[in-house]
């Protein structure tokens, strides 16, 4: 089941109303690159304009990272586009759930792991007329976090990580926290469970042993590979017993 | 910063906007063909890798900022709470809010003993 969406509201504000709990997560890693790059010699706009031209957390660390060690520029830019690569499925899955119109086009910047998981799970109880409208609230809401959460970090990263050490452990568990409540509804038969369970735990192994970048591909993957093997086994015995 | 490093910004820019945006105007041309002769699908593998990719992002999530037991029991504790507050009142913010709460709470107690 999902929450109703609240009509009484303009949608831009309901979207933005949807997309808090993700300034938790948001804003404490945006602190984080904003406080690395300006370490790693950039300057305080420099490490914004990255933030809201690139916006896209992981691959923000590694380029920051590979350009201040003076790796070759080709390569910074591959093995960015390499960690982005997994976002090219989220569209193809929203596509269905879009009104028509050209503008979805431009708000495809906004198109996050975060955003498109909130998308993917509010867009069909939200009426398709105020659609554009939801998503464009929940997506300028994350991105104005995470532009202005660097720009703090590299102004005052610093001062803050050392004033409220603890804020910055017990923030970003909003993200796992609004992940959890996204799948929760996805937990409906034994099928689903125990593939859901697959892609969990595979993703988390793989995050445990630093492959970060490649266990949210590899994982849903796997996960889709066991979904197709369950369902043949399944089948198949439904057909030995029916004969 | 130097001029090579901007034009290593506006590549990764451009790149990572054509990712995002390009399989939506593919798509739509996709559905749009199809629809002249049945029913709006997509290809069963991708309806299914969207709720596996947050999944997937669920999983890596749960990693937390400090790797020792108390950093297990507070994610453990914050996971039980968003998924009892989930299951109860089946809405968003209000289990996010108690989960992190409560992750904070353990965190916090956890760090005093």
């Amino acid at each position: 089941m999902t929450e109703p969406f609240a009509s009484s509201s303009p949608a831009w504000i309901q979207g933005m109303r949807d997309a808090m709990p993700l300034l938790g997560g948001y804003i404490p890693v945006a602190i984080s690159f904003g406080l690395i790059a300006t370490q790693a010699n950039f300057s305080v706009w420099e490490a914004t304009a990255i933030s809201a031209l690139i916006y896209a957390g992981a691959s923000q660390f590694l380029m920051v990272a590979m350009l201040a060690s003076g790796a070759s520029l080709w390569l910074v830019v591959v093995m960015t586009l390499l960690i982005n690569a997994r976002h090219v499925v989220y569209a193809p899955n929203l596509t269905p759930l879009l009104p028509p119109g050209r503008s979805w086009i431009a708000l495809m910047h906004g198109l996050t792991d975060q955003v498109f998981a909130l998308a993917h799970h509010r867009l069909p109880a939200i009426p398709l007329v105020q659609r554009r409208g939801w998503y464009t609230g929940a997506a300028i809401l994350a991105w104005s976090s995470w532009v202005l959460g660097t720009m703090l970090g590299a102004v005052a990263g610093a001062g803050l990580t050392q004033q409220w050490p603890l804020l910055g452990e017990v923030m970003p568990f909003a993200l796992p926290a609004l992940f959890l409540v996204l799948i929760a509804p996805r937990f409906t038969s034994a099928l689903w469970i125990i593939v859901l369970m697959i892609t969990i735990t595979l993703a988390l192994v793989l995050a445990l042993l630093q492959f970060t970048n490649a266990a949210i591909p590899v994982a849903a993957a796997s996960g889709a590979l066991a979904y197709y093997a369950l369902n043949a086994l399944s089948t198949k015995r439904g057909n030995s017993h029916g004969s | 910063m130097e001029a090579n490093s901007w034009i290593v910004i506006l590549l990764c820019s451009v790149g990572t906007f054509a990712i995002r945006a390009l399989p939506l105007i593919w798509t739509r041309r996709h559905l749009a063909r199809q629809n002249n002769n049945e029913d709006k699908t997509l290809p069963t593998w991708l309806g299914l890798l969207g709720p596996l990719m947050i999944a997937a992002m669920f999983g890596v999530s749960l990693v937390p900022v400090r790797h020792d037991w108390i950093g297990a029991v507070a994610t453990l504790a914050g996971c039980i709470t968003t998924f009892v507050a989930w299951y109860r009142s089946r809405t968003l913010g209000k289990p996010v809010f108690l989960g992190v709460v409560v992750f904070g709470l353990v965190t916090f107690a956890c760090t005093q003993f």
